[in-house]
């Protein structure tokens, strides 16, 4: 059971890995070679038992010409017997004449079938024989087994089996097979009768040359039996004789008159059985297997119909599901394509039904596309959202706090430094614009730092000083606009709370390799390294308090939605020893920062 | 990928049945060739003069040749028992062309030798007698034949010597029966003289063996000649023998099938040509005496069943 379930999970598994068309091209071959199998097979059969039943009616032919011949013979030799006894002893005294003259006669004209003719009284002498008269000394025709047959049943003629012929000397040929025909009769001998046994010996050429000529078909045989089995005539009998050879005789006597089917010595053969009337003898024919069975010959004939029927088939086969197959495959391929980024062109050909699908693919394909720039779309629309809500969280805040001062300064009559301020928050906003551009060059990037530090210092009271400072040829790249202010601001805040008058900021734009480095460091309290760590993570709460470094985190997001990962802050700070926050950015040029800003317009 | 692997799967399939279709069209073919086999020649060389003795067992050759398809050419000697001309003829059937042989040998070991001795030497076998050297033969266990003969004889003995006729010049398979019988009266304290014709005169004994057709022949006429009175047990199953077996001037016989010695001659020569020779088991005999000349088995052996 296992085996067979590993065999059917075992044909699954290919089946499922095998195209369509050989799916096709392996059921209707096989099916075709089936059919084409069971259609052999059966014209075997059918054509087996008719040839069976052709050899039975050849044999039951051959066999009632056979009996007919030698049922002529026999009626002949009965006749001859009649003749002696009605027309011979019953009109002879042998008192006054004897037999031996019309023996003779009858003898002489039938000197081809018979051996000798003679006329025994019930004692066994010989009262008339021809043409040999003088009995072996030794002989006993009483005591002969025909001798017997004829006394026990007196109306009937009996046949013997073959015998060699014992009672008379026969200087020419001493030792004659014989089939004697006995007779009871009635002798007459001085007006009294008396009984007696007319003997008539049939040569066994006679019955030989009946039998003999008979043949039939591819080996067969005809033989003859007695009611016992006993045989009379074989073609090899005397191999039988000789022990060489066996016959299956005795079972043929049981047999019924007709054809049947036995085994003998291993071999199948069909018996035919014909009884010759009157003797109970048995006319046996002998057809082997190979007479009614397919042969070698036509059946590698059979075998070559078969195979090339199956070869015709399994070709047409090939041919058709190929062409069935080929608008699948077709519909495969650009199916495969498509699932690989490619453009393909959906050809809708084949049956009806492959037609819909490869008309249903493209509609789907259509659909898809325009489903996918829609999503495109509402995804750049989304990120874009998402920059201005972030940039928006900047502003507010930062111009509170610088209104603020610019009221306080006024207030307290420091008129040169708000208007010192209010310039500096007028520039800070145009570059906070910068037309709407994102991205901007990085000197425009420091001189809103500046001014924003230039706000704040006055707002601090120069608690702290700052010093900002780029690399030669730094300042030509550019950078995402915005993104150092809020550090500054966390580092006015947060690092510079308790400074007195020695609080350093400092902001650092340099160039390495492929990468814009900007450094915003301060000497202030410090953090641990996990609060630092902490700080870009995105896992801590957007609570809009101070301290939460959500100004920072918004510059970290910022960078990675405009760069990739790959980019955006570092944070390495110690308590006591002070902060620095390194900006990672491309060092774009500018074409770069265009087709940059063109990417996220779009987006 | 899939569509080459689908082009050699299909074109493995129409290969094999492609194949196995040439395969059913030459095989049938080639069959029918390999029947078309030609007649076998086959010599059979008797040490007599002539064939007559012989024509029960030709009969069984004929029989034989027939049906395995093979032709016979019976060769006599001019000289009874000549084995320089045996040799001779053997010589020139080999060289003639002959497939296999079927000796009657004058001498056995001598055909044996001359056969051996010819460069292009075919099979050989031999009939009622074996060689030392090989060559197969259909006959009868000469050794057991001789002592059931013997035995026979003892049935009847009461007394007196028994007279053995040696004529194992002519016949070398005599010389073992003989042997054998001898063996069998000794262990019995009969005594027996060995002679190796008998005399023109009557001898002085009531009990005689002979080992060989012929020899039993020329007992029993020997025996009504000169009016002998000895029991005979012979060797045969001639007409003339059986005749006499019949009247009485033979007691027994040992008696085999004639028929079925020729027909297992030539099977056997024929297997030996298609080298499959199998080893055969000698040649059942009988021993019959005068009164059941008649009984259904014997009427079987000693008349052959001829039109």
């Amino acid at each position: 059971m296992t085996f067979f379930r590993s065999l059917a999970a075992q044909w699954v598994r290919r089946y499922r890995k095998m195209s369509i068309q050989m799916v096709l091209s392996l059921s209707f071959t096989a099916v075709a070679a089936a059919g084409i199998l069971l259609m052999g097979v059966s014209f075997i059969w059918r054509f087996s038992a008719a040839s069976e039943q052709t050899a039975a009616e050849n044999s039951q032919r051959i066999l009632a010409q056979a009996n007919l011949s030698l049922d002529s013979y026999l009626r002949r030799m009965m006749r001859i017997a009649d003749t002696v006894y009605y027309r011979v002893i019953k009109n002879t005294d042998l008192a006054e004449g004897s037999y031996v003259e019309a023996l003779g006669l009858l003898y002489e004209e039938n000197r081809d079938d018979l051996v000798s003719l003679a006329v025994f009284d019930s004692q066994g002498t010989a009262v008339a024989a021809v043409p040999l008269a003088a009995i072996k000394a030794g002989a006993d025709p009483a005591g002969s087994e025909w001798f017997q047959a004829a006394s026990r049943n007196m109306e009937n003629l009996h046949f013997s089996t073959p015998h060699v012929q014992n009672l008379f000397d026969d200087p020419v040929s001493p030792y004659r097979w014989v089939v004697s025909l006995s007779h009871h009769v009635e002798l007459t001998r001085d007006g009294v009768t008396e009984g007696g046994v007319l003997l008539v010996d049939m040569s066994f050429s006679g019955i030989e040359q009946v039998c003999q000529d008979v043949t039939l078909d591819k080996g067969g045989y005809l033989y003859l039996i007695d009611g016992s089995g006993e045989l009379i005539y074989h073609p090899r009998q005397q191999l039988i004789y000789a022990g060489l050879l066996e016959e299956n005789n005795r079972a043929a006597a049981g047999y019924r008159d007709g054809s049947h089917t036995e085994e003998f010595q291993g071999q199948s053969r069909q018996v035919t059985v014909k009884t010759v009337g009157y003797t109970g003898w048995k006319l046996v024919g002998v057809a082997p297997a190979e007479s009614w069975t397919v042969s070698s010959q036509l059946f590698a004939f059979g075998l070559f119909l078969l195979f090339f029927a199956t070869f015709l088939m399994a070709f047409l086969n090939f041919l058709i599901s190929a062409r069935i197959s080929d608008p699948i495959r077709r519909l495969d391929k650009a199916v495969k394509a498509l699932e690989s980024g490619q453009e393909v062109e959906i050809e809708v050909i084949g049956c009806y039904e492959l037609q819909h699908l490869s008309r249903s693919v493209r509609s789907m394909v259509s659909t898809m596309r325009h489903l996918m720039d829609d999503i495109i779309q509402q995804e750049g629309q989304k990120r874009r959202n998402e920059l201005e809500v972030l940039q928006s969280q900047i502003n507010p805040h930062f111009l509170y706090n610088t209104l603020d001062s610019v009221v306080w300064m006024t207030e307290a009559g420091q008129q040169a430094e708000a208007i010192q301020m209010v310039a500096s928050l007028a520039r800070f906003f145009r570059i906070s614009l910068s037309k709407g551009r994102s991205i901007i060059p990085l000197s425009d990037e420091l001189e809103h730092a500046r001014h924003y530090m230039n706000i704040q210092q006055i707002r601090f009271k120069n608690q702290f000083t700052t010093k900002i400072e780029a690399q030669a040829g730094a300042e030509d790249l550019y950078t995402l606009k915005l993104i150092v202010q809020p550090l500054l601001e966390n580092a006015i805040y947060h690092g510079m709370a308790g400074a007195e008058d020695d609080g350093v900021i400092s902001v650092t734009a340099y160039r390495e390799g492929d990468n814009l480095f900007i450094d915003v460091a301060d000497n202030g309290v410090g953090m641990r390294p996990e609060t630092a760590a902490s700080l870009l993570s995105g896992d801590r709460p957007a609570v809009q308090s101070s301290g939460s470094g959500t100004g920072v985190r918004n510059v970290h997001e910022r960078i990675r939605l405009t760069f990739g990962q790959g980019y955006g802050l570092t944070i390495l700070s110690e308590p006591d020893e002070g902060t620095l926050v390194r900006i990672r950015l491309p060092a774009l040029t500018r074409d770069e920062a265009a087709h940059c800003q063109q990417e996220g317009d779009i987006l | 990928m899939k569509t080459q692997k689908n082009s050699f799967v299909e074109a493995v399939i129409l290969g094999t049945l492609g194949l196995l279709v040439l395969l059913t069209l030459l095989i049938p073919q080639l069959m029918r060739d390999r029947r078309d086999t030609r007649l076998l020649s086959l010599s059979v060389l008797l040490r007599d003069t002539d064939s007559s003795n012989w024509n029960v067992a030709r009969q069984g050759m004929e029989q034989a040749a027939d049906e395995l398809g093979a032709e016979l050419r019976f060769l006599t000697l001019t000289v009874q028992n000549d084995t320089k001309e045996q040799e001779e003829i053997l010589r020139r059937e080999v060289e003639g062309g002959a497939d296999a042989l079927i000796a009657v040998p004058a001498n056995p070991e001598a055909l044996c030798a001359a056969l051996n001795r010819l460069p292009d030497a075919c099979p050989m076998i031999m009939l009622e007698v074996s060689a030392e050297d090989g060559a197969a033969a259909v006959a009868p266990d000469n050794e057991e034949l001789g002592r059931k003969l013997a035995e026979t004889l003892l049935e009847d003995w009461n007394s007196g010597k028994v007279l053995l006729l040696d004529n194992s010049a002519a016949c070398p398979e005599v010389r073992i029966r003989l042997e054998a019988a001898r063996e069998v009266l000794a262990a019995s304290n009969v005594p027996a003289i060995e002679i190796n014709a008998l005399p023109d005169y009557r001898v002085p004994t009531r009990w005689a063996m002979t080992f060989e057709d012929g020899a039993t022949r020329q007992a029993v006429e020997n025996k009504e000649t000169q009016g002998q009175v000895f029991a005979l047990y012979g060797v045969g199953s001639s007409t003339s023998v059986t005749s006499q077996l019949e009247k009485g001037n033979i007691t027994a016989v040992a008696a085999w099938s004639d028929y079925a010695a020729g027909y297992l001659a030539v099977q056997q020569a024929v297997q030996a040509i298609e080298n499959r020779i199998q080893e055969l088991d000698p040649l059942p005999f009988s021993i019959v005496r005068g009164e059941d000349i008649y009984a259904p088995e014997n009427q079987k052996l000693l008349f052959p069943v001829t039109s």
